[in-house]
């Protein structure tokens, strides 16, 4: 066998690095991918950095999670309590609030890694919404990414369903009130619903499994997922290139800002730092869920106010302000909760997965879209979604109607009805006021003689069906 | 307290410990609480001349209670109340109230010590109602006190204390300032909205064991940190977007503005 | 404009860095790295001596922002800015690259004569080992029977308390309530039920009072309920007494103890199921049955 020529000119680099990028590219080739990746154009309007946020915040996740499994047991079996916290020695727990205790005083750095995984997750969900609104009100949502938008709610939904699996894993008194809600949302599904709470739990609840279960969905299937349709998200917006904002040289048919290497990447990964920090620093200096003092669950006791995370407030909110409404017939009914709990759901992932084509439908604009719409420039989208927005605020914040009673004195009952009503009124208002707001400075810029972008640029090339008579362009 | 938590706090930079004390220290102190006199015939006298004055409006002048024109209850007989109501309402500054409307709350005391003991001592002569219990809080058994707590307390205070609301513009306080004793009298009465919990569904080494996880909670082990009152998961949401993603939306606004020479680029 | 464009997009621009702005963006840099390198030292002292969490969240804060703002201040100083420019080109594939591909996928296609048939049969195929795949899920529960509507409460089963102690009657006092559960079934997590012992009523003297009046036996007096919310089963442990209401700590409803548990306010639709008791005769509380409804939240064949 003849030796193999050497290509490459001889004398080594004496960088280290390009030494061993060289042994990479003799390997793999990638030089030329490489280039093209460190060259990718990053738009350099801050807005873009928000998904960044809930991307870092998941590595923040995903890092402490696996210093939490190292230490936390999901097993239900009983057990006494022996450990260092002194007001429930000797009381029964399960192995998980056990664990859960151990964690939190014995194991080192272990509260704090609690402490940050819950911090990380709360911000994960809440830069997760801030990015879906930017999204949403700048029209980034458009052919040709719609698929993307519907890749990134469905990170929204197993973002929200993964967090209420790592509330539920602990097995203290608040978690276990949640889970037994969860049960009774599941049971309350026509038809199916006790199968379907049976198959869950493992039986009536408590159930002798939903633990490990859970444990099994927060820590493998659901963060799989996630990575999964993370690097889906990730990779589309590679090759759909960003959007921007209309103005100066952005046009359609090009991507201006900085490139990833070197600069965009060092600000991106001082970012990355930075929101760690950011938890860090929260997940030392402020405590949240002290677990070991909500005590073991106990299925025939509850503590006064007992809430969900928040996101998942909306939910519980609406279980609140729904009426007591059922249907019953023939022996047979829809409990009160399905409507606020599985419908309400149902309805609003829908609605958001169908979203982009709902308004190209309305609109009539399939046009490929790069250059992102000013929000009052669609003043019909912008108050759609405001009124949206409103509503979710307020199904949240009626999430708290007990605290805000006990915080400033109020009547609980009030407080109640003061939400039902807001429920109804708010969104039309907020919408309102958002549409005037629109089309006002709209106005203000075309009095002063300002050069408005243009709303809808002229479409690229569109092969597949000409439309003959596109309706008239937006309704607004 | 709090040094036992630090395992290290020779470790403290000054400035931090500081900061931490404040914030574990806070709300701390535990008022002393004076013991109740004990009954005697010149105490019961003294106390039925402070009752003839601030109390028998409402109470009747031998404290069987008033009814207002109209058949509405102006003020309860407190003939059953016993020692142990007129104890608890008085060190609670829940009595007395300006008009019978009025929700009782936690107040100062409007009497001085010696004033309570009398009055104590007289409406304790009215009937047979509980006496002041003896409770004793340091013997109490702590883990004990946590389970009976969550038991039969949380539900309205809350597992932490903080109190809780309840329908119609009731509300169970924070038990942040309530004495060993005072939640002993609470117990056996059932002041206000609350229910009755006598001996035979508690017995007294049971309260000692509430009691002593009552204070234990006035300062719980804070280890994580600032409280956040205690309040669960509502003041943890509003934290992390006011202050988490705040903070997180101007540092992505700092780090990605236009730089000074994109910009001047652009504009020229 | 193009030839600009051609320009940037090579080189993209370095930012004319003074040299007293060069040495400022430096110490910058410096000072933050050098305080991310003191958090990291804090920090490996802190976990050497035991941990604290505030001082372990505090330095790991300083490590990691320390970092962080080092790297952004050395990019911001340093780095080329752009503007960068880069073509968008379509998405779209070519009318030859779709004909080709076409052709390369549907290759051999031709040699099938019955293609409809197979393509039914592998469909059916799938759908049957789909649904085969269902049966093993079948273990993960067992069948929803008649546990959903039953408690371990039977005619003659005792109530005890948390300690699995039988409960006297006397026990519960005016005003006060207890929670209890059937004999040596304190775990069973349908069966709480609140013993509560109303008084004459003390805001109101009224229907509520004339009402409780009626109940002068021992045993009439004591009224026995789930403690299950018929909305979503929280426990409902919130007991008003002057007011006779119970309260569901989860989502507010209420319930009038007098008027037989019924809801009065809140989204819950159904009364608390009572459980019928007698005193027997050594004083001990006693079912005569199980409860008069399922206990806990509604479900499709609840009434069924």
């Amino acid at each position: 066998m003849a030796p193999l020529r050497r290509r490459r000119h001889s004398k080594p680099d004496r960088l280290v690095t390009r030494r061993t990028a060289r042994w990479l590219d003799s390997r793999l080739g990638a030089a030329k991918f490489a280039r093209s990746a460190l060259g990718k154009v990053f738009p350099d309007h801050w807005s873009f950095l928000i998904g960044e946020l809930a991307l870092y915040s998941f590595v923040v996740l995903l890092a402490t999670g696996v210093y939490l499994t190292f230490f936390f047991s999901p097993s239900q079996e009983e057990v006494i309590y022996t450990g260092s916290y002194e007001p429930l020695q000797g009381v029964e727990m399960t192995e998980a609030y056990r664990s859960a205790l151990d964690l939190s005083f014995d194991v080192r750095a272990g509260l704090v890694m609690r402490q940050i995984h819950h911090w990380a997750a709360l911000l994960f969900l809440a830069a997760i919404v801030v990015h879906l609104m930017r999204v949403f009100f700048t029209g980034a949502f458009r052919r040709p990414r719609e698929l993307n938008w519907m890749i990134g709610v469905t990170l929204l939904i197993l973002g929200i369903f993964n967090g209420f699996a790592g509330y539920s894993l602990l097995d203290d008194q608040l978690s276990g009130t949640g889970l037994r809600i969860a049960y009774s949302i599941a049971l309350s599904i026509p038809v199916a619903g006790t199968w379907v709470a049976s198959l869950l739990f493992g039986g009536e609840f408590p159930g002798p499994d939903i633990i490990s279960r859970l444990y099994v969905i927060h820590i493998l299937l659901a963060p799989a997922a996630i990575i999964a349709l993370l690097g889906a998200h990730l990779g589309l917006v590679v090759r759909q290139k960003h959007t921007q904002f209309g103005g100066g040289e952005r046009r359609e048919d090009n991507v201006v800002g900085e490139r990833v290497w070197p600069s965009f990447a060092f600000k991106s990964i001082g970012l990355m730092l930075i929101t760690a920090a950011v938890l860090s620093a929260m997940g030392g200096l402020a405590q949240i869920n002290p677990v070991w003092l909500y005590g073991p669950f106990d299925p025939a006791e509850v503590s006064a106010a007992s809430q969900p995370d928040w996101y998942m407030g909306w939910l519980d909110g609406a279980l609140r302000v729904w009426p007591a409404w059922e249907i019953r017939a023939f022996g047979f009914e829809v409990p009160a909760p399905f409507f606020p709990a599985v419908l309400l759901a149902g309805l609003t992932f829908a609605a958001l997965f169908a979203w982009p084509f709902l308004e190209a439908r309305r609109t009539g604009d399939r046009a490929e879209h790069h250059l992102l719409d000013r929000p009052r420039d669609r003043p019909v989208r912008t108050a759609l979604g405001v009124a949206t927005l409103a509503f979710y605020t307020v199904l949240t914040l009626s999430a708290s109607t007990d605290v805000t009673a006990t915080t400033f004195g109020l009547s609980v009952n009030a407080v109640l009805w003061a939400f039902r009503i807001l429920c109804l009124v708010a969104p039309p208002v907020a919408g309102w006021i958002a549409y005037r707001l629109c089309r006002d400075l709209v106005d203000r810029e075309v009095a002063r003689g300002e050069t408005v972008p243009k709303p809808v640029p002229p479409p690229r090339r569109t092969r597949d069906r000409p439309r003959p008579d596109p309706r008239p362009t937006p309704a607004d | 307290m709090t040094l036992r938590r630090l395992r290290h706090p020779a470790l403290l930079v000054p400035v931090l410990a500081a900061a931490l004390f404040l914030v574990l220290g806070a709300g701390s102190a535990a008022q002393e609480e004076d013991p109740p006199g004990r009954p005697g015939g010149d105490l019961v006298a003294q106390g039925r001349e402070l009752f003839v004055v601030g109390c028998s409006s409402c109470h009747g002048l031998d404290g069987e209670g008033v009814r207002a024109p109209d058949g509405a209850d102006r003020g309860p007989s407190l003939e059953d109340s016993g020692e142990a109501a007129a104890y608890y309402y008085l060190t609670t500054g829940r009595m007395p109230l300006a008009s019978s409307e009025e929700i009782p709350q936690r107040k100062e005391p409007a009497y001085e010590p010696h004033e309570i003991a009398a009055l104590v001592a007289y409406v304790g002569t009215l009937g047979d109602g509980p006496d002041v219990p003896d409770v004793d809080a340091a013997t109490g058994d702590l883990s004990l006190g946590g389970e009976l707590f969550r038991d039969n307390c949380q539900a309205c205070h809350s597992a932490t204390g903080a109190g809780g609301a309840l329908s119609y513009g009731r509300a169970a306080p924070s038990l942040g300032q309530a004495t060993p004793t005072q939640v002993g009298a609470a117990m056996r009465i059932g002041p206000g909205q609350m229910p009755v919990f006598g001996r035979d569904a508690l017995d007294d080494a049971e309260v000692d064991a509430i009691a002593r996880y009552v204070r234990y909670l006035e300062d719980p082990d804070d280890r994580g940190g600032i409280a956040l009152g205690r309040l669960g998961p509502i003041p943890e949401g509003f934290l992390v977007w006011v202050l988490g993603m705040g903070l997180l939306l101007l540092v992505s606004y700092v780090i990605g503005k236009r730089s000074y020479h994109r910009r001047k680029a652009e504009a020229g | 404009m193009t030839t600009t464009e051609g320009r940037r997009d090579e080189a993209g621009d370095a930012p004319e860095v003074r040299p007293e702005q060069a040495r400022q963006g430096e110490r910058l840099t410096a000072v933050a790295f050098a305080v991310s390198i003191l958090g990291a030292v804090g920090l490996a002292v802190v976990f050497s001596t035991g941990g604290q969490p505030q001082l372990e969240g505090i330095l790991l804060a300083l490590a990691l922002g320390g970092l962080g703002v080092g790297l952004v201040v050395w990019a911001r100083y340093f780095m080329p800015h752009g503007p960068a420019i880069e073509e968008r080109k379509p998405l779209e594939s070519s009318e030859e690259d779709i004909a080709a591909f076409t052709t390369q996928f549907e290759q051999g296609e031709h040699v099938l004569a019955r293609r409809g048939l197979l393509v039914k049969m592998a469909g059916a195929a799938v759908a049957a080992l789909a649904a085969a795949l269902v049966f093993p899920i079948r273990s993960l529960g067992p069948r929803p029977g008649r546990g959903f509507k039953g408690t371990p409460f039977r005619a003659g089963v005792r109530l005890v308390d948390e300690a699995n102690r039988p409960i006297r009657a006397d026990e519960v006092a005016v005003d006060g309530l207890l929670t209890a559960f059937p004999e040596d079934h304190t775990d069973a997590a349908d069966a709480p039920t609140l013993l509560i012992r109303p008084g004459r009523s003390r805001s109101d003297d009224g229907a509520a009072g004339a009402e409780t009046s009626d109940r002068t036996s021992e045993a009439a007096e004591l009224l026995a309920y789930s403690k299950l919310c018929t909305h979503l089963g929280c426990p409902v442990g919130l007991y008003q007494a002057p007011e006779h209401l119970l309260l569901c700590p989860c989502h507010q409803s209420t319930f009038d103890v007098l008027d037989d548990a019924r809801p009065v306010f809140g989204p819950a639709t159904r009364a608390l199921p009572s459980l019928p008791i007698r005193i027997d005769d050594e004083g001990f509380v006693v079912a005569t049955g199980d409860f008069e409804a399922p206990t806990g939240p509604g479900f499709w064949d609840r009434g069924r």
